[in-house]
This record gives structure tokens, C-alpha cells and sequence, in this order.
């Protein structure tokens, strides 16, 4: 933050800041990096229609299991392959990205926002509330979530939603825990004090002087957490329990590409390339925001 | 002679812990007028802070409560009404400033915001109505350029002015009564002379009555105009300040009084009181200050002394004051 600053004071005219841009931009490049790729995928999710060549769930037995363009007997036409149905690889990969990055941030969204509300609950009126909110919070975290996924799925059904609800249900526990030990610690600051004393509502303080002050932590949480849905999201779709064929999710491709691994290595190769790369991007980022946001690491 | 204020009339707190119950404040009466200053003085644990929560209900809970006694303020007694109405009037009727400036504050909002939340809060005015209270109240507080602070975060300020800023969310609903609970201990003694001087001035603009809680008998004498001394839960003896420097009559305020160090007179040590205060969870039957008075009696062990009248305004327990 200060070099910023301290950048557009001593260089107020754009065109003399040269190397000091230069300098920001390697001296974050943990930000940069990973944030450029969570971009760029993104984008190609919501333009995925665009920027396909072909359509993911069109079947070509003529054209089933060519490697990729660099290879013998790959062609240009399929840049990364098709898989054993003829499906084209890059198409698929592109349009999985949809899936599996929609499914993340919905889950996120979800298991945080429940998170959070219960464990401010608990660390900030504490008592029974408290004490009951985070005995739950055991148990969900004691659970085994891949036994209650496949129990959801085969109950109501494998689909999108059951995928969402399954890694949704027992997400929030670890937000939970973590938001209600930060609650705790502001809980005991002098300003909730001082709001009391002037007459604020539980509620209203909560609100207001609880909430802001664990939106640090929160953050960090969210952001490593991407790497660990779109896994688990993969994990489901490669046991079958995802959202069924033949959408494509990256999980799911791997998974399709397991019988044929000793001859079309590529099948599973290149959307576990997409997921490798989330993760990274999202531990990365997040490690970069705890950083920043550190009291300890920052200067006021 | 002005309005009284807030009268509090044999207020009784307890902790109750595992290990008994803890009679923190045990039978307090005082009142304060308005523009006027009572000081509330002690040592350290003698229940002048417990005295405060109490008659905003802000004890700890479960663990501490009320258990006897009125606070009345404006005809209300504020342990009978309901949890919503008294929210009503922490902030708006009565306001508290805490001890220490540096954290009062929050981090994540500007000054601006934190005093206009209290303005929203209270007064239900129109938005555009809020600007003009908060740079009043920044202002009655003497805080300068009040319009550029406003945008101000509480790490951008220093001690003195946090403490200003503490103050003018404290006085932006224009309270009857204002508890300061040791303001001025976390501030270095320029500072404290500069802000008991600043509190003497929006006392005199407001009219404000306030509680000042402390341990230093300099503060005391200077801000001050009466004061009640606590000892062990109770309050030992009230008196007008200047009565209660010249002529003190409780052997406590005595020794209290005696053990300020002094530039004037050469000893050679520090007067001190011998032994300690009696703990709270098993008091002496008597008179509570008997083990370290150095005037006791019999009956000072047996029974409780009854409170005296023994000048305008001063009010003294104690067997040997007659």
C-alpha cells in the first residue's frame, strides 16, 4: 500500500514511472499471476459458447481418440484431442470450466455466508447459543463428506444442484469455527464495549463492528478454499456422483479418460492441467491476501 | 442549587462464581446534579467501575447482577424498565467514555461514521440533518478542522485526539449524564491537564452531570466538585472536594489523602495504608475498613457503622466520628 503511494507521489506523470511499474508488478507477482489465470478462466467460462470450436457433447465415432495436434496423427482440427466418443478435448475443457468453476463460487457463497452468521452468533453472544452452535459444528466437521455426498446422490438423484447441496452441507463447519474465534477476540475489544455503552443493539453490533473485523480472515478463507471445491467437485464427478455425462466438468473428464490412460493419455492430461491451475491460482492468491492484510506484515 | 440528575440509592451488585457469591458494591448511595462533577475515588477492585455498569446494566453476564437498590435518573428507575428501553438510553440520556482511547474506536471506520452512527442511532434525524450534529459534536470537543477529520481513520489520529474523538461520540446526543471512567489514566499528565480543562468547558456549554471514576487525587482536586470515597463496595464518605482535602473525617479518606506524595513536605517515605483490603467474598462483620484502621474499637469489629451527617453535604461512616 505505501509503495503505491509513495510511487504516485514521487512520479506523478505516468510516462516517467518506468521502472517502479515494473518493480510493483514483480514484487506482487504473486498476486498478478494467479489472479490473471483466475481471470482468463473465468472468462472463458461465461464466453465458453464463444470461444469453443465445437460443440462439447457432439459425438464423432470417426473421429474418436486422436491425440493431440503435436503428436502423430493429430491434427489441428482437434488442437488437444478428442476422447474415446470423438468429442473434442478443447471444447470440453472449456465448457467444463463452467461447471467447475460455477460450482465453487456457489458453494463459497453458500458455506460462507452460513459460516459466518453462525459463528459470529456463537462467539459474539456466546453462552448456550454458543455452546450448542459449535457442538454442531463438531459433528459436521466429524462427518465424512464424501459418504454424505453419495448418500445425497443416490437419494435425490446425481445433478448440479445435488453437488452444490452435498458440498454445501457440511462446508460451512470450518468457517464456522474459524469466524467464531475471531468473533471472540473483537467480542473482548474496547469498541463493541464502546458501542454498547452507547446504546447499540447485539444486532446491530454484530453488524456493524463484528463483522467488518473478520472480513480478513474470511477473505483469506474463501480464496484457498476454490483450489479445494473444484477438487472435491472432481473427486465427486470421478466417482460418479457429479453432474452426470454428458456435461463435461474437468472432474468428470478425468475420470472418463482413466480406462483409456495407457494409449490417450490426453483425455484425463488436459483438464487436470485446468484444475491443477485453479488450485495453484487460489492458494496463491490467497496466501498473497493473508500477507497484505497481516497487521503484523503491514505498515499504517 | 441545580436539578438532580441521577440518584443511586443502596445499589447492591453481586458476582456469583463457583466459589461465592462476590459483593462487589454493597449498599451505594449518591446523587449528582446537573453541571455537576462527582468523583467517584479508590483503590483499585473497591467497586467504582462495577458502580458504573450498574447504572447503565452493563454488568458481565450471567455471572454478575443487580440484586438491590434504585438508579433513578429523570424520575426513572432505570432497573425496572426493559432491556429495549434501556438501550434507549445508554448513548442518548447517559453516556460512558471508557479508560483506554487507543481501542474504543474501530479500526474499519472512519470518525465520521462512528459518531454519526450514535447520531443516527439516537436522533432519528434525515440524513442531511447528521453531518451538521457530527461536526458539532467534533467541534464542542475542540477538535480542529472538524470537517477534514470527519474522513479520518481512528489509526490516523493520535492519543489525545482519539480520546476527543471517544468524547464527542460520548456528547453528540447531548446527555444528561456522562460516566467517565478513568479518562484520563491512559493519557501522559500534559495531555490530562489540557482534556480535564476541555471537560470543565463542555460541561459548562451542556450542563452535563458527570461521574468521574478515578484513583488520582490530583484529578480529583481539579475537576471534581464533590466526591464520594469507596472502600471495600461501599461508599465511606461523600464531601464537597475543598471539605473533603481540608478537614476528611473517615480514617480511610484520611489516610488516602496522607499517602499522596507530596513536593511541599520533605519525608523521608511514603505514608502507606498497612494490610489489604478485605476480600469481597467474606467481609468482616463490623466496619469494614477495621483491620487497617488505626482509631478502631470494639464496636468497629461488631457492627456496622451508620451513616453520619456531619456538615452541609458530608456524609460520614465511621464510630468515631460523632
Amino acid at each position: 500500500m505505501l509503495s503505491v503511494v509513495a510511487d504516485t507521489v514521487t512520479n506523478p506523470s505516468p510516462k516517467t514511472s518506468g521502472p517502479p511499474r515494473k518493480g510493483r508488478f514483480f514484487k506482487n507477482i504473486w498476486f498478478f499471476i494467479p489472479a490473471i489465470v483466475l481471470t482468463l478462466l473465468v472468462l472463458t467460462a461465461i464466453f465458453a459458447p464463444l470461444l469453443a470450436p465445437y460443440d462439447p457433447i457432439k459425438v464423432s465415432m470417426r473421429e474418436k481418440l486422436l491425440p493431440p495436434f503435436f503428436m502423430e496423427g493429430g491434427t489441428t482440427k482437434h488442437l488437444l484431442g478428442t476422447d474415446k466418443l470423438g468429442r473434442d478435448i478443447l471444447s470440453r475443457a472449456i465448457f467444463g470450466a463452467r461447471i467447475s468453476l460455477s460450482v465453487s463460487l456457489i458453494v463459497i457463497a453458500i458455506t460462507a455466508s452460513i459460516g459466518t452468521v453462525l459463528g459470529i452468533s456463537a462467539g459474539y453472544l456466546g453462552g448456550r447459543t454458543e455452546a450448542f452452535l459449535m457442538r454442531v459444528t463438531d459433528v459436521s466437521m466429524a462427518f465424512p463428506g464424501l459418504l454424505l455426498a453419495m448418500l445425497l446422490s443416490v437419494s435425490i438423484g446425481p445433478g448440479f444442484w445435488t453437488v452444490i447441496l452435498a458440498l454445501s452441507i457440511l462446508g460451512w463447519a470450518p468457517y464456522a469455527r474459524l469466524i467464531r474465534g475471531e468473533a471472540l477476540r473483537v467480542r473482548g475489544s474496547d469498541f463493541v464495549a464502546q458501542a454498547r455503552v452507547n446504546g447499540a443493539s447485539p444486532m446491530r453490533i454484530m453488524l456493524k463492528h463484528v463483522f467488518p473485523n473478520v472480513l480478513n480472515p474470511l477473505i483469506v478463507v474463501m480464496t484457498l478454499a476454490v483450489g479445494f471445491i473444484i477438487l472435491a467437485e472432481a473427486a465427486m464427478s470421478y466417482l460418479g456422483i457429479g453432474v452426470p455425462p454428458p456435461e463435461p466438468s474437468w472432474g468428470s473428464m478425468v475420470a472418463d479418460g482413466r480406462s483409456e490412460i495407457d494409449r490417450a493419455w490426453w483425455i484425463s492430461l488436459f483438464p487436470g492441467i485446468a484444475i491443477g491451475l485453479v488450485v495453484l491460482s487460489g492458494n496463491f492468491l490467497g496466501d498473497w491476501i493473508r500477507d497484505k492484510l497481516d497487521p503484523r506484515l503491514r505498515q499504517v | 442549587m441545580s436539578e438532580i440528575v441521577l440518584r443511586v440509592e443502596n445499589l447492591r451488585t453481586s458476582f456469583f462464581t463457583r466459589r461465592g457469591e462476590v459483593k462487589a458494591v454493597d449498599g451505594v448511595s449518591f446523587y449528582v446534579r446537573e453541571s455537576e462533577t462527582f468523583g467517584l475515588v479508590g483503590e483499585s477492585a473497591c467497586g467504582k467501575s462495577v458502580t458504573a455498569l450498574s447504572i447503565l446494566r452493563l454488568l458481565p453476564e450471567p455471572a454478575g447482577r443487580i440484586i438491590g437498590g434504585k438508579v433513578i435518573l429523570e424520575g426513572i428507575n432505570l432497573l425496572d424498565i426493559s432491556k429495549k428501553a434501556m438501550r434507549a438510553f445508554r448513548g442518548k440520556k447517559v453516556s460512558m467514555i471508557l479508560q483506554d482511547p487507543m481501542t474504543s474506536l474501530n479500526p474499519v471506520y472512519t470518525i465520521g461514521d462512528q459518531i454519526a452512527e450514535s447520531v443516527r442511532l439516537h436522533q432519528g434525524l434525515p440524513d442531511n440533518m447528521v453531518q451538521p450534529e457530527v461536526i458539532s459534536a467534533l467541534r464542542l470537543l475542540r477538535i480542529p478542522a472538524p470537517e477534514m477529520r470527519l474522513r479520518d481513520y481512528p489509526f490516523q489520529l493520535s492519543g489525545g485526539m482519539r480520546q476527543r474523538v471517544v468524547g464527542a461520540i460520548a456528547m453528540s446526543c447531548h446527555p444528561r449524564l456522562l460516566i467517565a471512567d478513568e479518562p484520563t489514566t491512559a493519557l501522559d499528565a500534559t495531555i490530562q491537564a489540557q482534556y480535564i480543562a476541555l471537560f470543565q468547558e463542555v460541561q459548562k456549554k451542556t450542563q452535563v452531570a458527570i461521574i468521574f471514576i478515578t484513583h488520582d487525587f490530583g484529578v480529583v482536586g481539579k475537576m471534581c466538585h464533590r466526591v464520594g470515597v469507596m472502600y471495600a463496595g461501599k461508599i465511606v464518605e461523600t464531601a464537597p472536594t475543598r471539605v473533603l482535602f481540608q478537614a476528611p473525617r473517615h480514617p480511610y479518606t484520611i489516610a488516602l489523602i496522607n499517602s499522596v506524595p507530596r513536593l511541599d513536605r520533605k519525608d523521608e517515605r511514603l505514608y502507606s495504608i498497612e494490610g489489604q483490603p478485605p476480600s469481597l467474598m467474606n467481609l468482616p462483620p463490623g466496619c469494614r475498613f477495621f483491620p487497617r484502621c488505626s482509631v478502631s474499637e470494639t464496636v468497629c469489629r461488631e457492627q456496622e457503622p451508620p451513616e453520619v451527617k456531619v456538615g452541609d453535604e458530608h456524609l460520614v461512616s465511621c464510630w468515631k466520628v460523632k
